[in-house]
């Protein structure tokens, strides 16, 4: 197949998947993460709130002259129906409502005053508007007990725009710093460590660290594998092949920058946001346990765990042996089926991941080899 | 059967099919054009550029009066003014102190600029200055010093 016809094909498939009905069920987690992510981002503008204090109080510079701006009593009670709505949005009453007033708000907020303008305020934005537009209050929420009809399918074409759009933002990021001579040859990077190197230090990391890694070699390597985990990400998200090892790899990405760095919500929102990248089919792969307290006990463990929906628990088996049947059809037992199943649940992926990874190459080479062995 | 996508999905109509994909390309198109546009815009306003710089940044602000004298805004002020009370965020309040240049160096001269004709016009207390003045000291990364002296828009002092 030569590649102008590969690509055609590409095309048409993501074409045609752009109308695919799709179940929205595992990213009821990031709604529920939403609002009070939301909140937190909303917390300072709350507190000056409560005292009387608005940005109009003081300098401010809004995105455009022609901007338009609320009497400050409608202002404020605005800010209180978003802090209202946050809440609406975590529980799931009103949801659709809820989230684009939200979004509405959050937008509006952000171009008030370039002063309080930031990337990770941008990117809450982003994630808002891109889940207003999906039927995310279907499941775990209170209008799935409210409408029992409420459906948490809906078409697939939200999805890929948002999807896009957070990959952007990781490639955007790294291809500005890889194409800055100060940030690629890590005279950014060194300049912040020796500036708050000494925060670092009352935080209790050791002067020698401190000052190794201001060395400019050290920080120069540091900023290359910051840029290239940037892209990786980024690109390591588009393709379905490198996905998991993309989401693993920004899960970590996101705990170190919040600890090396003061982001206000960007960690938070970030972690938030690889629920989107979850396969939005539910209940694909069925987990098979011995009928006995222990296989009891296993399935009310990876049940509690599932929060995207991925799994069906099948309590019943007169087997004592641990079994997964992949959506694949191929089935993982004993231990191998434990690796998998940790390593598609949010709370133990990070650490399962790349265990289930080598099992994963190591089952790979070996039908590659039965298959080289058969031809011979 | 595990593994399928949920049926029952409506067929969409041609015309909500060609509309979807306008929707879809315009998105995306978008998102496309703020990045690129960021690269000039001293805010990267949607292009997202965290931790541009380790740039940073100091000023001393004038009132220039009419016979040209300029007196730091941290003395008496006619009207009573304070520039730390009018100007908060971004270490923009208290600009004779050395401040990490948050965003950028560009997005600091920028605010600091808006920040003076802020000023210029909510002091109308003040009938003696003729405008405002800031002398900026900033590095880019680890450049030589430059200075820049950003003036505010003329006043029109009297009653």
């Amino acid at each position: 197949m030569t590649f102008r016809t590969r690509a055609r094909a590409a095309v048409r498939s993501w074409n045609a998947r752009l109308d695919e009905w799709i179940d929205y069920r595992p990213l009821a987690v990031l709604r529920i993460l939403l609002g009070p992510i939301t909140l937190l981002h909303l917390w300072p503008f709350l507190r000056s709130a409560t005292g009387g204090v608005s940005y109009r109080d003081g300098f401010y510079a809004p995105y455009a002259t022609w901007y338009p701006e609320l009497p400050e009593a409608i202002y404020f009670a605005a800010l209180y129906a978003a802090a209202a709505a946050a809440v609406l949005v975590t529980v799931g009453l009103f949801t659709r409502p809820a989230l684009w007033y939200l979004a509405g708000f959050v937008g509006y907020n952000l171009f008030l005053t370039l002063t309080e303008f930031h990337h990770n305020r941008a990117f809450l934005l982003v994630l808002l508007i891109g889940t207003a537009l999906m039927p995310v209050g279907g499941a775990l929420s209170l209008d799935s007990l409210r409408i029992p009809q409420v459906s948490t399918t809906g078409v697939r074409w939200p999805l890929t725009v948002l999807r896009y759009q957070v990959a952007a933002v990781y490639l955007a990021s790294g291809i500005s710093k890889l194409i800055d001579g100060d940030w690629w040859g890590g005279v950014v990077v060194r300049l912040r460590i020796e500036r708050y190197g000494g925060e670092a230090m009352a935080a209790g990391i050791p002067e020698a660290i401190i000052d190794f890694a201001a060395t400019a070699g050290f920080a120069s390597a540091l900023a290359k594998a910051a840029v290239v985990t940037e892209l990786a990400i980024g690109a390591g998200l588009l393709w379905k092949r490198s996905r998991l090892a993309a989401i693993w790899l920004a899960v970590w990405f996101h705990v170190a920058i919040e600890v090396f760095a003061d982001v206000q919500v960007f960690s938070l929102a970030g972690l938030a946001a690889l629920f989107i990248w979850v396969t939005p089919q539910v209940r694909d792969r069925v987990v098979v346990l011995a009928r006995s307290s222990r296989g009891r006990r296993g399935a009310y463990l990876v049940r509690a765990l599932d929060w995207t929906a991925r799994f069906r628990v099948d309590a019943s088996s007169t087997d004592s042996r641990f079994a997964v049947y992949d959506r694949d059809g191929v089935v993982r037992e004993g231990r191998e089926g434990v690796v998998t199943v940790a390593g598609r649940l949010p709370a133990t992926f990070p650490l399962a991941a790349p265990f289930a990874a080598v099992w994963a190459i190591r089952r790979l080479s070996a039908s590659a080899f039965t298959r080289s062995d058969s031809r011979v | 059967m595990p593994g399928a996508y949920p049926a029952g999905g409506p067929t969409p109509s041609p015309v909500r099919r060609v509309l979807r994909r306008i929707l879809v390309f315009g998105l995306i198109a978008l998102s496309l054009a703020t990045i690129v546009r960021g690269y000039g815009d001293p805010h990267r306003v949607f292009a997202f550029q965290p931790f541009r710089e380790a740039s940073t940044w100091q000023a001393d602000i004038y009132r220039e009066t009419p016979g040209g004298d300029l007196i730091p805004v941290g003395e008496p002020w006619p009207g009573g003014y304070s520039w730390d009370e009018m100007v908060k965020g971004r270490g923009l309040g208290v600009p004779g102190v050395e401040h990490h240049a948050v965003g950028s160096v560009d997005s600091i001269l920028d605010l600091l600029q808006r920040a003076l004709d802020y000023v210029a016009t909510a002091t109308p207390r003040d009938q003696i200055t003729e405008r405002l003045i800031a002398v900026v000291r900033y590095r880019r990364n680890d450049a030589e010093p430059v200075t820049v002296t950003l003036t505010s828009r003329p006043r029109v002092p009297g009653p």
